[in-house]
């Protein structure tokens, strides 16, 4: 029996077709994965079934019943409940008050029943086999425990529709396990579940049927089982990709080189990074991969240890500093700490070689709109110009900006940090090409990632992290996922 | 049906009142620049208050006089702006100006009138002295953390206590000179109005060409990035303040001189005026737009709003009430406008 169906869907946004024409149908106690690059229109889906985004046309029906949704309020009390890729926490509350915003259990006086609030509270929590205290506030978790607090919250109403955005996108493999049987447990209590991902394995793993959208188009609808992979990516794409072959380790003079680093979170971390070369930082979320890496551009205080480059003792105390000596950090979370949503791709762009652009002293905007439509053609950035906020574009062009921004200042070394997340599988391949371009070049790149395959395709050396030690370094030939896993989780 | 009969009934409206122009695309793409960018639409707006106040009060509006007079009462408000400009432009702003007006020009006439010295000597003490008091308000918010409005505020009272500390009840018979800085005339023009010109035009510049002043738009856009980017945000913010409070300080010798007076009272209210000016001129409280023409447009819009009440003899309890709905309603119609036509 069918629980919800989409009948021609269609939204228009001044100058784009988000959706057109969509019709779709989610049975009850399916898995229905939704597929599609960056901007083929899945987040708007999302936010018109959230009851955010109103419909132009098309309608909604919920077990046979029409329904409209005027706001999140609607949909909750239709049992539909969204898991946003953006997380929507008040950092300032604690676990249980996220949990249950606005419907706090009460006393019989109207008051908010702080006792049954935790006591709900922790048996959401215990059910999802998370184990945080509800009484602590959320900004002093791990983002990955803030996304399982998420879902906790999304649990907590009850729904009958579940839609996830992008759940996995901070998770780590061992929470990835949980929230798959989490979901389990779901399919089989007959709620239907809206799955959005772009890591394709997942939706193999999981999905029943999946539908695949293209520039606001739905290309169809498929059961996994008579479904390959390829054929997947060729319906999202329209094209076929290939795959970024192998390097083979290259002898070259030492470019980098960290000697007993330490820093709060991490401690005595030596490695050389030689020209040319890509290494991984592999290490589940919180074991201290992003530290080293902004205590070597300068962003957090370094304890001990030297960083020589070139043979040269190099003095970093501010990121400046890193980026007068040419090393380079494509940050992680690129809305919180990468880009300026509100600025233009050309301010975005020249952001970190502001030096660079000018007539000296002066700024020329003849120089800067050179400077950045060199990097938006090398790197393909797909916009309607160089003046567009960098806020409006999709994850994968935003990726790229944030890429051009480090291009800019003409870096030796170039640290990346979870490049290709929240990013789709085109813009994926053509950040690794991209990377892989650079390394030819001579530079020197540092990828730190989750994503295990990814590392394995890039990288020549793979070290791996675990609670703030260097445990291990693999040459790639000798790394597969199961042992760097074995390292890193222990 | 009941929708599209509405929308008819809209579509009729409107091109009686001859906008119907926003139901054309290509249109539509140029008003949501206008309304996109606060100097355009401001701009427009001025235009219209001026030419409507011309029509009601031929006689008195449109003349030279009136003009000038309404320049000059905005000077010194425009150029205490331009700093708050910047410090809204990179996400902070600064409570202590008013007073910072009041106490630079007292310890200038302090210094002139009971130790005799020198007129430049005085106002450069009275200026380094303003100085100062932005580097402590800068050094305590960016480096120490410290909330800038709590900060802000706290030094409001110091800097005001200072002030009725130097000059009492208020410093008369200023030097010659000294009263000349601010009430000679240049091309029939009051010098604070060239003062006030010439700051919005070094700033626009300073703030559009160099590399120094851009990055106060990065600070503002997104913080943590900008730190990434490599600008030192700490060392910029502290810079701003002490920016700010040094164009409070011009400002302030330049009132007593016009005064001919040094009073611990000058500049009261200062700081929400030259707020509401700023961000009326396009500034947000969020940090990273806005432009510096914005500060003189926003004080030229509050400064002509002011007059034109003046001329129609409204009372003064009613023009602050109109003064406040005009503002809500300017930034109000914005809002809505832009919601409605420009693509976000």
């Amino acid at each position: 029996m069918q629980q919800l169906r989409l009948e021609h869907i269609s939204k228009s946004f001044p100058g784009v077709k988000a959706l057109d024409d969509i019709t779709l149908e989610v049975k009850q106690g399916e898995v229905h994965a939704v597929c599609g690059e960056n901007g083929a229109g899945k987040s708007t889906l999302m936010n018109i079934l959230s009851g955010n985004l109103k419909p132009d046309s098309g309608t909604l029906q919920l077990n046979g019943k029409f329904i409209q949704l005027k706001n999140p309020q609607d949909a909750f009390a239709h049992g539909i409940s969204i898991v946003h890729q953006h997380l929507s926490l008040a950092d300032n509350l604690s676990v249980a008050e996220n949990i249950f915003a606005n419907q706090h259990p009460k006393t019989s006086f109207g008051l908010i029943h702080y006792a049954d609030l935790y006591q709900q509270t922790a048996q959401v929590l215990a059910d999802l086999k998370i184990s945080i205290p509800p009484t602590v506030r959320v900004a002093s978790l791990s983002q990955a425990q803030k996304q399982m607090v998420e879902i906790a919250k999304a649990l907590a109403k009850k729904p009958h529709v579940l839609i996830l955005d992008e759940p996995t996108a901070a998770l780590t493999d061992t929470e990835i396990k949980v929230l798959f049987n989490i979901l389990d447990d779901l399919k089989r209590n007959q709620v239907s579940i809206l799955y959005i991902s772009h890591r394709l394995s997942e939706i193999f793993k999981l999905a029943d049927r999946v539908s695949i959208l293209k520039d606001g188009k739905h290309q169809g609808t498929f059961t996994t089982e008579n479904l390959t992979k390829e054929q997947l990516i060729k319906y999202m794409v329209g094209r076929d990709l290939i795959e970024v072959k192998q390097n083979s380790i290259k002898q070259s003079t030492i470019l980098l080189e960290v000697k007993n680093l330490s820093g709060k979170k991490f401690k005595n971390i030596s490695f050389a990074l030689h020209r040319g070369e890509i290494i991984g930082l592999a290490g589940l979320v919180g074991a201290g991969r992003t530290e080293i890496a902004r205590v070597l551009f300068g962003a957090d205080a370094k304890l001990s240890g030297e960083i020589i480059k070139e043979k040269n003792q190099l003095h970093i105390t501010h990121p400046a500093d890193a980026i007068a000596n040419k090393i380079a950090y494509v940050s992680e979370d690129r809305k919180q700490l990468g880009l300026f949503p509100e600025m233009s791709i050309q301010e975005n762009m020249i952001a970190a070689s502001l030096r660079s652009v000018t007539r000296y002293p002066l700024i020329s905007s003849a120089k800067s709109s050179q400077h950045a439509k060199e990097l938006s053609e090398k790197l393909n950035v797909v916009a309607r110009s160089l003046q567009q906020k960098v806020g409006q574009l999709s994850g994968g062009n935003q990726q790229k900006v944030l890429l051009g921004k480090w291009l800019a200042v003409k870096p030796d070394v170039l640290i990346v940090d979870e490049p290709t997340n929240g990013v789709d599988v085109g813009a994926k391949q053509e950040i690794y090409r991209i990377l892989k371009t650079l390394a030819d070049e001579g530079m020197g790149i540092i990828v730190i990632s989750s994503e295990l395959p990814e590392l394995l395709s890039l990288c020549q050396r793979i070290l791996v992290i675990r609670k703030g030690m260097l445990v291990g370094e693999l040459p790639v030939a000798d790394a597969t996922e199961e042992n760097i896993l074995s390292l890193a989780a222990h | 049906m009941n929708c599209r009969w509405q929308m008819q009934r809209r579509k009729i409206f409107y091109r009686w009142l001859r906008i119907d122009f926003i139901y054309d695309p290509k249109k539509v793409s140029m008003l949501s620049k206008v309304l996109e960018e606060r100097i355009y639409s401001l701009s427009i707006l001025l235009v219209v208050v001026v030419v409507t106040a011309s029509f009601i009060f031929p006689a008195t509006f449109p003349t030279f006089e009136n003009f000038s007079q309404i320049l000059l009462n905005l000077s010194i408000d425009t150029i205490v702006a331009v700093g708050m400009m910047m410090l809204l432009i990179s996400g902070v702003f600064d409570l202590s100006v008013g007073s910072i007006v009041a106490f630079a020009g007292c310890l200038t006439a302090y210094l002139m009138h009971f130790y005799q010295l020198p007129v430049p000597i005085a106002v450069s003490i009275g200026l380094l002295a303003s100085l100062i008091i932005g580097w402590i308000n800068g050094y305590l918010i960016a480096y120490q953390g410290i909330n800038p409005m709590i900060q802000t505020l706290a030094m409001m009272g110091i800097v005001r206590g200072c002030a009725l500390l130097v000059s009492g009840s208020g410093i008369q018979n200023l030097p010659y000179w000294f009263n000349a800085i601010g009430q000679s005339k240049l091309l029939n023009i009051q010098m604070p109005v060239w003062y006030m010109l010439i700051t919005i035009a070094v700033f626009t510049f300073l703030c559009t060409k160099t590399i120094f002043f851009r990055r106060y738009y990065y600070i503002g856009g997104n913080e943590k990035a900008a730190d990434l980017s490599g600008i030192r945000v700490k060392r910029m913010k502290m810079i701003a303040f002490i920016f700010s409070a040094g164009l409070a300080g011009v400002a302030g010798i330049l009132l007593s001189s016009r005064l001919g007076a040094a009073l611990p009272t000058m500049g009261r209210g200062l700081e929400l005026r030259v707020i509401t000016a700023v961000i009326l001129g396009g500034a947000s409280l969020s940090g990273g737009i806005g432009k510096i023409p914005g500060a003189l447009l926003g004080a030229v819009f509050m400064g002509l709003i002011a007059n034109i009440m003046v001329i129609s003899r409204i009372s003064g309890y009613w023009q602050e009430i109109i003064l406040g709905l005009i503002l809500i309603i300017t930034l109000w119609a914005d809002k809505a406008l832009q919601k409605r036509y420009v693509s976000t």
